[in-house]
């Protein structure tokens, strides 16, 4: 795992899917919204966040991942997680992360739910 | 159109038309900034701007029309709605607090009064619900975050219970620390049992250097938290690259295990937030967790480590079994007797009887230095040399020569041993030796005295090319040779003092009349006696030979 977050962003139609490799803080988790709000803004009604290379997320990101979440909604867009470490799986779902967002265990399935969402 | 029918005209649902609009203008607007939008819409206000209250004092949240930036809020804030110059102050207030100021320019003295008394309740009530609203979202997130924290502890509890990996063990306590106190940075060192680094991760940076890990005494049971960590040293030591830095000692009763260490606590603002209580209570619980859990590891480690020596010990004592051995032979005009203690910690004493032809008898005690396996096997390798060379050799020296090359060209381990090789002529009463640094043989005559037969040269496969003389004794009948290995001088008893030569020598002498095996069961006895039953740690091996 990386020190600090990279993140990667490949555009399907309109979902778009993240790489993220590092820890989700307060940088990790502005870069992610930089680039969601980014991705909303040219058309994207899906968001896919692909966290098998994160093991470690704060408060502080988590906090931006539900700005993300809420802009998301905003626009009646859907935003999934996947490949998800159980620590944080467990820790999105008690943050109420997992209220609004869907959490799948692979890559393939929540492209295939956010595809028939649409 | 009048001042009242032109404010009554503007109607609260004309007001929530405008709010909508604005609204629908820009989704990404934050609430203030809709507020301002709407507010010069319905007002007709040129130019307006909301101010904020918030903790350090007031904030221009959001403006809109052509509102002049460099525009300054008066000192004092205006108390109450009112003109200040061409600026309409209101208070935005709801429940009797006020939340936010109103500033609009443009309106008309007239105006002023209705559209203050209508727009600060409106705005006010609707900044009152947005900061109730945020509150309710902070508490929540802080209650959940707290229920996070309480999770997390058990399920480290339990995940840590379970895992013997110390490098797994040691990154979940870490990057659960960091995530849970919301550092930017944290350092796990683990030490071992001699203090020295067994493990250290470092994640977001180094907080300490490496070579200050094993000095850093951050005190057992009570976490250091250093909020001036730049400036000021952290327990005693003056740490790079952090600004703040909270440190828990991780240790059980009596024995230091490591340290947890985090730093420069994240804000969503960017700054670095001071550690609190709070958080050095929740790290030194993670750091017992992770004593405990360390300590199982260790222990489950050094286990496996016990049995795994307890095998090899097995397998040394097998193979030393094997190779002595079980019965001397019966040779005319010689009486033998030989014995042989395993130490709990398998050396590597070898000792053999050779009858060979024209009636004479070679014998050896040879002690390899080194214990367990390596040591066992290198006592196979000399009894295999010996056993392959003896017929070979025209002299004992000869003999030992042999043996020597064979270590060299076969053995696996650099090791050497001490040898005492003897070969006796029972007809004749002629002893020819060779001593490879073995400890001195006791020639005992019948009449009582003593001849030490001292080495002839060094340990055999310690030195390339060494040679080794061959020494040449009468032995008169009656006489008595005794060969051993240090395990029996060297038995030491409870206040570590050697049985030694010395009474070896008395115990030896004053039982030569008696029958060998008779007489090598008392000084055995002799040396346990004088054990007290200590534990021993070298082969104890006794070989007579005596001329009869």
């Amino acid at each position: 795992m990386n020190e600090s977050c990279k993140i990667l962003v490949e555009r399907r139609g309109d979902v778009a899917v993240f790489w993220t490799d590092g820890y989700i803080n307060n940088q990790g988790g502005e870069e992610i919204a930089r680039q969601a709000y980014a991705q909303l803004e040219t058309g994207a009604r899906a968001l896919v966040l692909n966290l098998e290379k994160t093991r470690i997320v704060n408060s502080i990101g988590i906090s931006i991942l539900i700005e993300v979440l809420e802009k998301v909604m905003d626009r009646k867009g859907v935003l999934a997680f996947c490949a998800l470490t159980p620590t944080i799986d467990k820790t999105f779902r008690i943050m109420g992360l997992a209220q609004y967002a869907a959490i799948y265990p692979t890559q393939e399935e929540a492209l295939r739910a956010v595809a028939a969402a649409g | 159109m009048t001042r009242a029918s032109t404010v009554s005209a503007r109607t609260l649902a004309g007001f929530w038309r405008q709010l909508s609009a604005a609204g629908r203008a820009g989704e990404e607007r934050p609430l203030p900034g809709r507020l301002a939008d709407a507010a010069v819409l319905w007002s007709g206000a040129r130019a307006a701007a909301v101010y904020l209250r918030e903790k350090d004092g007031w904030v221009r949240g959001a403006d809109a029309g052509g509102f002049d930036p460099s525009f300054q809020m008066p000192e004092p804030c205006p108390e109450s709605a009112g003109f200040v110059g061409d600026a309409l102050w209101i208070p935005l207030a709801s429940e009797g607090e006020v939340h936010g100021q109103l500033v609009l320019f443009g309106v008309s003295a007239e105006e002023g009064a209705d559209v203050a008394a209508f727009l600060g309740f409106v705005l006010g009530s609707q900044l009152a619900a947005h900061r109730l609203s945020r509150q309710v979202k902070g508490a929540e997130f802080e209650v959940r975050t707290r229920l996070l924290e309480l999770e997390s502890l058990y399920d480290l509890g339990l995940s840590l219970g379970g895992q013997l990996d110390l490098s797994a063990l040691a990154d979940e306590v870490l990057f659960r620390s960091i995530s849970l106190t919301d550092a930017g940075k944290g350092t796990l060192v683990l030490f071992d049992d001699g203090g020295q680094i067994l493990y250290e991760r470092n994640l977001g940076g180094e907080i300490l250097a490496r070579d200050r890990f094993v000095s850093w005494r951050i005190p057992d049971g009570e976490a250091v938290i250093n909020n001036a960590a730049a400036s000021v040293p952290t327990a005693g030591e003056r740490l790079s690259g952090c600004e703040k830095c909270l440190a828990v000692s991780i240790a059980v009763p009596g024995r230091r295990l490591g340290f947890l260490a985090v730093a420069d606590k994240e804000s969503r603002d960017g700054s670095i937030l001071d550690f609190t209580a709070t958080d050095a209570r929740l790290l030194s619980l993670f750091a017992n967790q992770a004593a405990a859990a360390i300590e199982t590891a260790r222990l489950h480690r050094d286990a496996i480590e016990k049995e795994r020596i307890e095998r090899e010990l097995e397998l040394a004592a097998a193979i030393q079994r094997e190779i002595l051995p079980r019965f001397l032979p019966a040779v005319a005009g010689v009486e033998l007797a030989a014995a042989n203690i395993p130490a709990r910690h398998i050396g590597g004493d070898y000792y053999d009887v050779f009858p060979l032809a024209g009636g004479r008898v070679a014998f050896l005690v040879a002690d390899v230095s080194g214990k367990g396996v390596p040591a066992a096997l290198l006592v196979s390798t000399v009894h295999a040399a010996v056993h392959l060379q003896i017929d070979e050799a025209k002299t004992i020296a000869e003999l030992v020569s042999r043996i020597d090359r064979h270590l060299r060209r076969f053995a696996a381990t650099r090791k050497f041993l001490t040898l005492f090789f003897g070969l006796l002529e029972p007809d004749t009463g002629v002893l020819r030796y060779v001593s490879a640094g073995h400890n001195p043989a006791l020639l005992v005559r019948k009449s009582g005295q003593l001849d030490h037969l001292d080495s002839t040269g060094v340990p055999v496969g310690m030195l390339p090319n060494s040679t080794w003389r061959e020494e040449v004794r009468a032995m008169d009948p009656g006489d008595l040779l005794c060969v051993y290995s240090d395990g029996l001088t060297e038995a030491v008893d409870g206040a570590d003092e050697e049985y030694g030569l010395d009474r070896l020598t008395a115990d030896v002498r004053e039982r030569r009349a008696l029958p060998l095996r008779q007489l090598s069961d008392e000084v055995l006895g002799r040396v346990n006696d004088f054990a007290r039953g200590m534990p021993q740690y070298d082969d104890q091996t006794l070989l007579l030979v005596r001329r009869t």
